[in-house]
Parts: structure tokens; sequence; C-alpha cells
């Protein structure tokens, strides 16, 4: 399993040592590039949900849990996401280029046409979801590839709203 | 069974239907049963398995798709109450609750209405009859106009006119909006077009109405509110004020009470103003005035909220007043049992909306499982939600998930409380704004009671990011909790604890949580 923070680069690999139930690392690459490895152990706590971490001597309770191929973590009171992706698969990089509608709604008004080119920040379309409206902009300079939907029309979660180049 | 306390009362029930769902129908439930008063629930497909149902003694269903058929369909709430015998409506927020034919409805069916006087919403639910009564009565309001925008074809010649007329900044507001909808801020004359148009279609799409009006924009100033209480024999006292000042786009993020803002001769200047606007409209049960305090200490009245409101257990934490209770009483026809000089304040309150929403992405609503949902717990901590472990959060309604409220002696201590309570919150599975609301409670210009309205909007969002932790830990975390199987484990139901019988700690005393890293 290979291991990324959010949506951003890079890639993590890791390798566990199993000594009674507490697991301590033995090798981290990122990016296919050897890494020092940190001073961690974890240990499976009886509450579900709960580790038992110690790093550098020090320990904490720390929360897992799974929602698909993400992990959440609850560490120092700070929340975290992790995605796991199998190993060699395709970049989640690979469509950065595309909008897509982080829960569903109506568009309600569509700013940019194909072939424009737009400014970071700028915005490329309104939609209304959850009776308030949200402002979908550009989070980089670059050119409209396509604008994949009209004002009036229901986007579910996930579709891809605009495409956007470089 | 009438409750003990209620016997002798004028118009004594003994049970009562909550025409809501979510976190304020747990809170009025909870209310209704430590009241000893039969609770009664409605709900829609979605909500079959929610909180709020499993809280009250009886669940009523509401078939049908849309709000309009379900938490909104006035006809079917009372036929409800009906077939329950449920002997009042009690609306909690949003929803029905400031509909006044829905309150002359509940009482024409022959059920007691727990809110104010139908004539009261209706003069106070429109922005405009509610200013004209302020102005006739004495309390101060804001430079503004009002514009019957339905009824002249050139809406946006009579709206620029009027705008000119007031002056920019202003702001648009919808006369049937509320809670932020359908309303803009304009900040020239080239923009008021296209804020004019957006807060006409979320009024529209939010309530129905699109109607609108303009007045000046105070930059710089406060959010003070006024919770009032009143009984039918004309007693109007208030609970002090709550400071509303962080509000996202005209949403309120963090509130508090007392505000940090407010002397004591200021406080009974309000205080007064409050209880004129609520006397000038016959006012009874538990209302808020709200109104904007300028930097230099002039206050104009904002609105009337004639129900109960999200913030009210900042108030209900410094006066010892369970305002829910009150609400009960009162309708039950009996006097409020105090007087304005009975009401004191205890310390400092402070409440933290917890929504699914993603602050890094523009606060769009997120929605998923909870896989793991664990509120803080401790001395001065109240968490009010209506969701549990396992629960799906859903677009469908309101993003809301809990309130996190604290109380401790000092406004420096309460903001601690609450930071701390911020950090030992564990939601997992669905985005939420902890991370955010936890960088506020330490923000210099909040702990130093600095916020005026318009911080947020005027701040960058990339000024609330924060450092981010060593990677190969969180990544070595993952890895180990995937080796552990820790997804296949039973999160929902029943959590069992590490409860040391020796140490009676949970998990190995000498070992410290949340201590950061080296």
């Amino acid at each position: 399993m290979e291991w990324s923070i959010a949506d951003s680069s890079p890639r993590y690999s890791v390798k566990l040592r199993d000594t009674d139930g507490t697991l301590t690392l033995t090798d981290l690459q990122s990016d296919g590039n050897e890494q020092p490895i940190p001073n961690i152990s974890i240990r499976r706590d009886e509450q579900a949900g709960r580790l038992l971490v110690e790093v550098d001597g020090s320990a904490r309770f720390v929360h897992a849990a799974r929602v698909g191929d993400s992990w959440w973590i609850h560490m120092n009171g700070r929340i975290h996401v992790l995605h796991g992706h199998q190993p060699g698969s395709a970049s989640a990089d690979a469509d950065e280029g595309g909008l897509s509608a982080l829960m569903p709604g109506t568009i309600l008004e569509v700013l940019v046409k194909e072939g424009q080119r737009v400014r970071e920040g700028q915005t490329l379309l309104v939609m209304e979801a959850m009776k308030m409206e949200h402002r979908i902009l550009a989070p980089k300079a670059g050119e409209v590839l396509a604008v994949n939907f009209a004002a009036g029309d229901r986007v579910d979660m996930g579709a891809t709203l605009v495409e956007l180049g470089d | 069974m009438i409750p003990e306390w209620m016997v002798g009362a004028p118009r004594p029930f003994d049970s009562v239907l909550v025409a809501n769902r979510g976190e304020i129908a747990v809170r009025v439930l909870k209310a209704a049963r430590e009241s000893g008063l039969r609770g009664i629930a409605v709900y829609s497909d979605s909500d079959a398995g929610s909180l709020h149902v499993e809280t009250a003694d009886e669940a009523v269903h509401l078939p049908g798709d849309t709000l309009a058929q379900t938490y909104l369909n006035a006809d079917a709430i009372i036929e409800a109450a009906r077939s329950t015998g449920a002997q009042a409506i009690h609306p909690g927020f949003g929803f029905l609750s400031e509909r006044a034919d829905f309150a002359q409805a509940v009482q024409s069916a022959g059920l007691l209405w727990i809110g104010p006087p139908s004539g009261a919403i209706e003069t106070m639910g429109d922005k405009i009859s509610a200013r004209r009564c302020m102005i006739d009565s004495g309390v101060p309001v804001i430079p503004g106009e009002e514009i019957a925008i339905d009824e002249n074809p050139d809406h946006l010649g009579v709206l620029a006119a009027a705008a000119a007329r007031v002056g920019y900044p202003l702001l648009i507001k919808a006369s049937a909006g509320g809670g932020g909808k359908g309303m803009r801020a304009v900040h020239e004359p080239k923009m008021l077009r296209t804020e004019y148009e957006a807060a006409a279609r979320e009024a529209a799409a939010a309530f129905g109405d699109g109607t609108v009006y303009v007045e000046r924009l105070l930059t710089g100033a406060r959010h003070v509110e006024i919770q009032l209480i009143a009984d039918k024999y004309g007693a109007c006292v208030h609970l002090n004020e709550r400071d509303c000042s962080l509000q996202r786009r005209h949403q309120k993020v963090i509130e508090e009470a007392p505000s940090p803002a407010v002397t004591p001769s200021l406080r009974q200047a309000m205080g007064q103003a409050a209880v004129q606007a609520a006397q000038a409209v016959d006012y009874e049960g538990a209302g808020t005035v709200e109104f904007l305090l300028s930097s230099r200490g002039e206050f104009y009245f904002l609105e009337m909220n004639t129900r109960l409101q999200v913030e009210h257990p900042v108030t209900e934490m410094i006066t010892g007043v369970d305002i829910v209770q009150k609400q009960f009483e009162v309708a039950a026809g009996l006097p409020l049992g105090f007087t304005q000089s009975d009401i004191g304040i205890t310390g400092h309150a402070m409440e933290a909306r917890i929504y699914a929403e993603d602050p890094s992405k523009g606060f769009l609503p997120a929605i998923g499982k909870l896989a793991i949902w664990r509120a803080p717990q401790g001395p001065g901590i109240r968490v009010d939600t209506g969701v549990r472990e396992g629960d799906d959060v859903t677009v469908e309604f309101d993003p809301m998930l809990a309130k996190l409220v604290v109380h401790a002696p000092t406004r420096q201590a309460a903001a601690r409380r609450l930071h701390n309570a911020l950090s030992d919150f564990i939601a997992l599975g669905v985005t939420t704004n902890i991370g955010f609301l936890r960088q506020m409670a330490i923000n210099p210009i909040f702990t130093s009671g600095g916020i005026t309205t318009d911080y947020l909007d005027s701040t960058s969002p990339s000024d609330f990011s924060q450092t981010e932790p060593d990677p190969s830990i969180l990544v070595a975390i993952a890895a180990a909790a995937s080796r552990f199987g820790l997804d296949r484990a039973a999160t929902g139901g029943a959590q069992t604890s590490t409860f040391d019988e020796h140490t009676g700690h949970a998990g190995d005393p000498f070992r410290t949580l949340s201590r950061s890293f080296p």
C-alpha cells in the first residue's frame, strides 16, 4: 500500500516490523526515495479505533478510522486524512485539472467559456447546494478546456464541472 | 399526567410534539423528559434512525421526499399531534418556527403553541414591518430604505436610486431572509446587480419570497443580541447579551456571553431597548433582539428572532436559566418567577458550531459517515448534538452537527477550555470545521475580544492554515492501523472503555494524552 496526505504528492511506502503486537518502522520511502526512519512504535489499544503511539519516547493515544480508501487520524488535537493507493496505481494527480462538484446541487451560473484563460481565484461558476450559493474558483491560472454543465443543470457529487489546462 | 410543577397552571399540558429534527429536536425532547412531559418526535424517511427519534417517547413518520412534504408540512404535523394525543407543539428553530400561519393553525387545532403570539411573529418576521414598528416604539434602527421590488417593474433602477440615497457600502437583505440566506454586501455600485440577483435567488430558494431592502453596512461593528423571556402577565426580563461577532457570510461561528464589548451601563441600555421592542409586539415566550453595536458604542436594531436561538446555551450557562424549561412554563401560563434584578452573570460561556464543511474548500458542506464521533467531556463542557457515531451526514439538511459549549470563570479560561475541548473532539469520516474553530479559539484578535462582524470575510483563509506535522508519522500510523485491521473492528454502538480498576483512569495513568511532539 502507498500513502499520500490528502490529495497532494508524494507517495509514501513503509515497512513495518511486528514485535509481540508492537509495530515499528523499518523502512520509509517517499516516491521511491529512502527517508530517515522516525523513532515510532505503535500498539493497538483495547478501545475500538484507538492506537497507542510512542514517538521519541513520548506516548499518546491516536484514533484512526477507515472510510473508503482513506484513513482518518486524530492525533494531538488535530484531524488528518491519508489516502491509500495500490502500489503502481495511476497517480491521483492525473486528473488534477478537473474541478469536481464536492456535493450535489444545481448550477446557477457559468461564468467562463471553453478556450478562455482564467487567473487563479477567478470564479468559474456558481452553484447552489444546501440552499446556499457557492462559487467555484479556479485553483490555478490556466485555460478552460471544457465546461461540462450549463445553468440550471443538476450535478451529482464528484461530477467534473470544468476542466482546466495549463 | 400533568407534571407536579404545572399543577394549577392556567393552560396545563402533559405532552409536547417537537416539529423539528437534529440537534434542536434532541435538546427540546430531553428538556421535555426532564420536565416530566411526554415528548413526541416527527421524522422523514431519511431520519428514521436519527438520534431525535431515539430521544422521543413516541415518533410519527412524515411521508414524502421534500421538506414541504415533511418538516414544513403544517397539516401533517398537526395531524401527528392529534394522533398521538400531544397537547402542545414546540417548533424548535428554522422550519416552521417563525411562521405565523403555523402558530395560528396549531392554536386553531386546539393545541398549545410553545412560542410567541402569531401577531408578534408576523410583525417581526417581515424585516420591513419590524423596522417600522421599532421606529414607532423608539428603538434605534440602521439608516436604510425599504423597497417593494415585487410591485415595480424597474427593479434595478429603483434599487440603484435607493442604494445611492442610503450610501455604500450597503447590505441587500431579502425581506423573508434569515440565517445569512438572502443577504449580500455591496461595496460599490457596479456590484449592485450581481449581488441583488444572488440575494433574491437565495431568498426565493429558501423562503419562496423575493422582496428586498437595502441598509447601510456598518463596518467594524459587533453583533450583540439580547435574550428575552416574557410571560402572559406582561413581565419581560432580559437574560443579558450574547456576542456573535465571529461570523462568516452572516453565519455565526463562535458565540459568547457576556460580550467583551458591553459594559454594565450599555447592557442596561440594550436590555431596556430589547424589552421595549418585545413589548411593542405584546411578546410572550423566549425571543432574541439582535443589535449591531458600532465601534463608537451606538447600537441599532437588526431584527427580532421570535423563537429559540441556536446559541441559547451560552445564556443558559451564565444565567443558570434553562430557557426551554422556561418556554414550557410560560406556555402553561405560569408567571416568570423572577424579576430583572434576579438575573446575574456567572463566569463566561462560549459556543462553537461544529459544521460538516471544509474550510480549505471555501467552507463547502461535506458529507459522509461519522466513523468515529467522540465528543469531549469534562467540567464546564456541554455538547448539544443530533448525531452519533455511525450516522450518515447527508446534503438534505443543515450541515450543523453539534454545538460545543464551554463555561469557565473568566473569558480567558473559557477560550482555553474551548480550545482544549475542540482538540479532544474526535470526529472522523466527515470533514468538519473543528480544526478551523480550534485555530480561532487561539486567534489573538479573538482572545483579545476584538472580533468584529467583518473579520472572517476580510481575512484570507490561508491565514488560518496550520503547519503540517511530520508526514512520516502519519504514514506510519495509517499503515499500522491498516495492518491491525482497525477498519474491520466494530466502531459503532457500545464503546468498551479501558477503565483501569486500580487507578480509576482510562488506560495507563502514566501515559499522557494530547502531548505535542517535541
